[in-house]
């Protein structure tokens, strides 16, 4: 705004001066000792401008930076209070371009839009004052003819927006053709047909430059005639100070040379603003993305203060008329009540979709239910200590994430008091370590993003390495859905079995050995609890239930 | 450097376009020189009472160049626009060219699926060159050239002045800057790679690092790494912002000295006051031509590195594709071929474990084998190979008895119904997707193929999007088995073709497709281990390994490893 401000002033200082020493010379014949302060204060003038306008962008730089800075801030925020609606609807890939691109997006209103539009709003203005104060008849033509400038942008971008928007969607397919074509470069090979795609490549490309050059063809319009107008409106004050400098012999050379410097800058100082406003229209739907992921709607979890003792074994839980729904209509599971006694086995068992995963993140408390209860020891779970809690439980995911960092650092993820004999040890239980031995790094190989890679099997019993180590007392577990190799499959089975002697396992079941295992089976159907016991017992009473066991391993014969 | 003049090569091929846009550039520029000199003149002789007919000429003059500044800067924006997507074309179709031979292998050896976008991220970037790098400077110097030519028939030291203005402006600074340009664009590149790093760990690994107590230090982490990152583009933004400002600076003290040489002139009586004004607007206006030059270095770094990596890539694979000069041979594709592999270890580019080894295996003609075992235990590898997607470290891949080393690749593709697991669907329509298999379909064929694959509700004019974004997993696989089975070659390769189908349909399909390629040779690998039966073999691998072969029932008779697999199979849930 000072900075604004003060460009103004250097640009009037800068016109001034310069009238002021060609009035001297030319007309004065004046000595070149005379001109001299003034040549100074041109110097600084010019040095000013230049100098004011570095600080405008400075500024601009420096906001767009907080602004980025902060909107990283809440939306991680955001993410850290209510993250599990993203990874459990897929779009964590999604919100990572959120996080990346569309705050780099944003970038360009608060760097170039923004600063300009200040200035573009108060320079003319002062340019406006400056020539009134000289010549009130040349600022009545400005004032008249500079509104012509919107009024004609706003003609043209009604008359073509619809155009344009068409095109749009255009040239989104024409540029969308290489990358596809690209894409299945090896189709291609494999029926012999890529040279066919050469003169696809080049046509499309033909057909998106004509897309592109309609809608860029408005673009230099509007610029043409933003042009036109300015250059008749100097030529008419041209026309104006001419007339009466030569004619009426009403001005001097000095006010009319004045006026002719400062008229051009008036509207080069709103063809800015115009070039600016289509730089900052680019953010816009970056704005948008963000402030839809920063209103998505939040399911917040609060933590207590009391401490969890589990000095006596695992804790005892008890389900009371859970209802969980991620919003209004949305999916939900009801009134889910059970009883896990310490030690226990159980299985949640039901079609996909059912809602087990949902009632897995439950019972972790990494979402709240919105009505009911989960108890431990007798206590709701978010009267507890966060840390407290997690300390205890132990979850392995059918697709287990490793962290980029070492073996070691990967199955002791979030452990700080552990040693390299003890990570050895776990590893050894979960059937990792042999093929660890073979790196030639052990225990010291870098895996992860940028890493070398582990087969499914292999993050499986990293995982389980993980649950040795930690030695919580709730394990929760969600079982693959499809058969991994027989030494992972062997391991898990008696992994499980081993944490189980000293740990509550709860586990979203997909293998009939589990379940049979299992001290408690809770079968769900869409959301609901609908039988509760054990294999035998839902065998018996639920045939719902007696139908899906006989589907599955009638299912074998297609 | 070298691949710069590559790219300068392929412009040129738009010479019409570019020397317009060069054309009117110049006289948009000449146009607002003129406009502002004549209008400085203007004002300086009316201020002396000449004869009204000067004035008048001059008003005249002043509205001639404003028309040809106008309307040269269109049509110079309308030109170097259209030379820009012109030469975006042919750098696609460059590409392309260059790119076609290396399939499939290149895109098999960066396993990374972002090479494609940066390919074609890069190409895009390249359209720059033309607009931003290229032509600019010689607009700017043949703008001066003419000015500077002007001034110095009133005055040799304010064109000297100038000749000063242009070479700093338009030369030394940017040049300047674009030494320092690479340093800093490299560290905000890195600077992003991290941050995006720790946001993908973050979101993808929330729930571990939650349980594990982690995420505060990782939330911590991201925010650490996001700042910095901000911090990077920050110092690139201000030193870019910086090199504007002293260009501009410059810029306004060379016109003051033109002011004060100027003055000083006239003061002494070496230059006539009138033109005075003149002068000092000429100097104001030229150096707008000099401004695009302060974003030179950016655009030049950006296109030299899109260019490098772009030729890098091409390159390196011409290379080594090209290390075999010998003529290779054309296999005869209208009998089914038999396959042979023989003390076989292949290893993936980049990794030090085996994906393959010790493996021996021989596929008689007209044969149906299965292969299966866990995922990641080698099963696309082995079709890759007898593909030549891949070379085997050591040992042969037969086809017929010829090493397929010696046999010219397209042969061995055009004579295999190939299905691999990434299926390639482009936009268009059904009909020309299948169309891809073999010339000279008619509807009633495509449709039959559609009908065998249980996709009879699917109209040939039904529009297919990117990627078959608009189909399902199960529908795609069924499209790629419709290609297949119009393609009608004699040896079949398929990876896990019917994952995504359910049951039902896939025993329906698996019945077509084993009716066509009855008397072909067929290779399958299967997910699943149901309806394997029928199989003339059996192969069980694990971790790179043959372990057991045999038909089912000797399999299941020896009760291995598949009979271990299959009890598994039966005890897990799919519902």
């Amino acid at each position: 705004m000072v900075s604004s401000i003060l460009i103004g002033l250097s640009i009037i200082a800068q016109a001034y001066f310069i009238v002021a020493i060609v009035d001297h010379v030319f007309l004065n014949d004046g000595t070149f000792q005379d001109i001299i302060p003034w040549l100074g204060g041109l110097f600084i003038a010019l040095l000013a401008r230049a100098m004011f306008s570095y600080v405008n962008g400075r500024t601009g730089l420096r906001m767009a930076s907080k602004v980025k800075s902060d909107i990283r801030k809440q939306l991680l925020q955001k993410y850290a209070r209510n993250p599990m609606q993203a990874s459990i609807k897929g779009q964590s890939g999604e919100k990572v371009s959120v996080m990346l691109d569309s705050v780099d997006e944003i970038e360009s209103y608060f760097r170039h839009y923004y600063p300009q539009m200040i200035q573009s709003t108060i320079v003319p203005l002062m340019m406006l004052v400056a020539v009134f104060s000289y010549n009130w008849v040349s600022g009545v033509i400005l004032v008249v003819t500079a509104p012509f400038i919107p009024i004609m942008m706003i003609i043209i971008g009604k008359n073509t927006q619809k155009k344009s928007e068409e095109q749009m969607e255009k040239m989104a397919v024409f540029s969308g053709r290489f990358l596809d074509i690209l894409q299945g470069l090896s189709t291609l090979k494999f029926f012999g047909r890529a040279k066919d795609k050469r003169e696809d490549i080049r046509n499309s490309s033909i057909d998106y430059r004509e897309a592109t050059m309609d809608v860029l063809k408005i673009a230099f319009l509007s610029s043409l005639m933003l042009e036109f107008i300015s250059m008749l409106s100097i030529a008419l004050v041209a026309l104006e100070v001419g007339l009466r400098l030569v004619i009426y012999d009403q001005l001097t050379f000095f006010t009319a040379f004045f006026v002719l410097i400062l008229v051009p800058e008036f509207f080069a100082s709103l063809k800015e603003l115009g070039s600016a406003f289509h730089t900052g229209r680019g953010s816009m739907g970056a704005a948008t993305r963000i402030s839809d992921e920063l209103e998505e709607e939040e399911l917040p979890v609060h933590w207590g203060d009391k401490s969890l003792d589990v000095s006596g074994g695992p804790p005892t839980i008890d389900l009371r008329g859970v209802h969980f729904s991620y919003g209004e209509n949305r999916f939900a599971l009801k009134q889910i009540d059970a009883n896990v006694p310490p030690n226990s086995e159980v299985a949640i068992v039901g079609r996909s979709g059912a809602g087990k995963t949902t009632l897995l993140h439950l019972l972790s408390g990494l979402i709240a239910p919105t009505d009911g209860s989960i108890d431990v020891e007798g206590r709701p779970l978010f009267d507890y200590k966060e840390s407290d809690w997690f300390h205890q439980l132990s979850y392995i995911s059918q697709n287990p994430y490793l962290f980029s960092g070492t073996i070691e650092e990967n199955i002791a993820l979030g452990l700080t008091d552990f040693s390299r004999e003890e990570v050895v040890e776990a590893a050894e239980q979960a059937g990792i370590a042999e093929m660890i031995s073979k790196l030639d790094k052990g225990y010291d190989t870098k895996i992860g993003e940028g890493g070398r890679g582990l087969s499914g099997g292999e993050k499986q019993r990293v995982a389980i390495a993980r649950a040795f180590l930690k030695k919580p007392t709730v394990i929760l577990f969600d079982e693959p859905t499809v058969g991994l190799d027989l030494k992972t499959e062997q391991i898990l089975q008696r992994s499980m079995k081993k944490l189980g002697h000293s740990s509550t396992v709860i586990t979203v079941a997909h293998r009939l050995h589990t379940i049979m295992r299992a001290d408690q089976i809770l079968f769900i159907e869409d959301g609901e609890l609908v039988a509760n016991g054990t294999h035998d017992e839902l065998l018996r009473s639920s045939p719902s239930y007696k139908n899906m066991v006989r589907v599955q391993q009638g299912g074998d014969a297609g | 450097m070298r691949e710069i003049s590559m790219i300068i090569t392929l412009m040129l091929k738009e010479k019409k376009d570019v020397l317009l846009s060069i054309l009117y550039g110049f006289l948009a520029g000449m146009g607002a020189v003129a406009v502002f000199a004549n209008s400085g003149y203007l004002i300086s002789k009316a201020a002396i009472m000449p004869p009204l007919y000067v004035l008048t000429v001059s008003i005249a003059l002043l509205k001639l160049f404003s028309f040809t500044r106008a309307l040269s800067r269109y049509a110079e924006r309308y030109y170097s626009h259209r030379a820009t997507f012109t030469i975006l074309s042919n750098l696609r179709v460059h590409f392309f060219e260059k790119i076609m031979p290396l399939a499939p292998q290149i895109f098999q050896k960066y396993r990374s699926g972002d090479l494609l976008s940066r390919i074609v991220g890069d190409v895009e970037s390249l359209q720059n060159f033309f607009l931003r790098v290229f032509y600019p400077p010689f607009v700017m110097v043949t703008v001066f050239l003419a000015t500077i030519a002007f001034t110095m028939f009133f005055s040799i030291y304010i064109g000297l002045i100038l000749i000063v203005g242009v070479v700093l402006t338009g030369f030394a600074i940017p040049a300047w800057f674009a030494v320092k340009q690479s340093h800093l664009e490299r560290q905000v590149r890195e600077q992003r790679g991290q941050l995006s790093v720790s946001a993908t760990e973050f979101l993808y690994g929330f729930r571990d690092l939650k349980i594990h107590q982690k995420l505060a230090k990782q939330e911590s982490d991201l925010i650490d790494a996001s700042d910095a990152y901000i911090h990077e583009q920050e110092k690139d933004g201000r030193r870019a912002l910086f090199s504007q400002s002293l260009n501009n600076g410059i810029t306004m003290i060379i016109s003051w000295f033109v002011l004060a040489v100027g003055a000083y002139f006239v003061s002494i009586g070496e230059l006539e006051g009138v033109f005075l004004a003149m002068l000092v607007m000429v100097s104001l206006t030229v150096f707008e031509n000099a401004v695009p030059m302060a974003a030179f270095p950016n655009h030049y770094e950006e296109s030299r590195l899109a260019a490098a990596r772009l030729y890098s890539v091409v390159e390196n694979e011409e290379a080594e594709q090209t290390r075999s000069e010998e003529v290779l041979e054309k296999l005869e594709n209208s009998q089914p071929w038999s396959l042979t592999m023989e003390n076989l270890t292949f290893t993936y580019p980049f990794e030090d474990r085996q994906a393959l080894h010790d493996i021996n295996l021989n596929i008689p003609i007209g044969s149906k084998t299965a292969i299966v075992g866990p995922s990641g235990s080698g099963k696309s590898t082995l079709l890759q190979l007898f593909l030549k997607v891949y070379e085997a470290d050591s040992g042969h891949v037969l086809i017929n008895g010829k090493d397929v080393r010696k046999v010219e690749e397209e042969s061995i593709w055009s004579g295999t119904n190939t299905l691999l697991q990434d299926h390639h669907f482009f936009y268009g329509t059904i009909r020309e997707n299948l169309q891809l298999a073999k010339d000279g379909l008619t509807d009633l064929q495509m449709n039959e193929a559609l009908a065998n694959v249980k996709l009879e509700d699917f109209s040939l004019d039904d529009s297919v999007l990117e990627k078959g974004e608009n189909l399902s997993g199960g529908e795609k696989q069924r499209l790629s088995i419709a290609r297949a089975l119009l393609k009608g070659s004699r040896l079949w390769l398929l990876d896990e073709p019917t994952s995504s189908v359910d049951v039902l349909t896939e025993k329906v399909i698996y019945e077509h497709v084993f009716d066509q390629a009855s008397n072909d040779t067929l290779l399958l690998v299967s997910h699943r281990l149901t309806g394997l039966e029928k199989m003339d073999r059996i192969v069980v691998m694990n971790e790179g390994t043959i372990l057991e072969t045999g038909t089912y029932d000797q399999l299941m008779k020896q009760k291995g490893y598949f009979y271990e697999m299959k009890q598994i199979e039966k005890s897990v849930f799919s519902a």
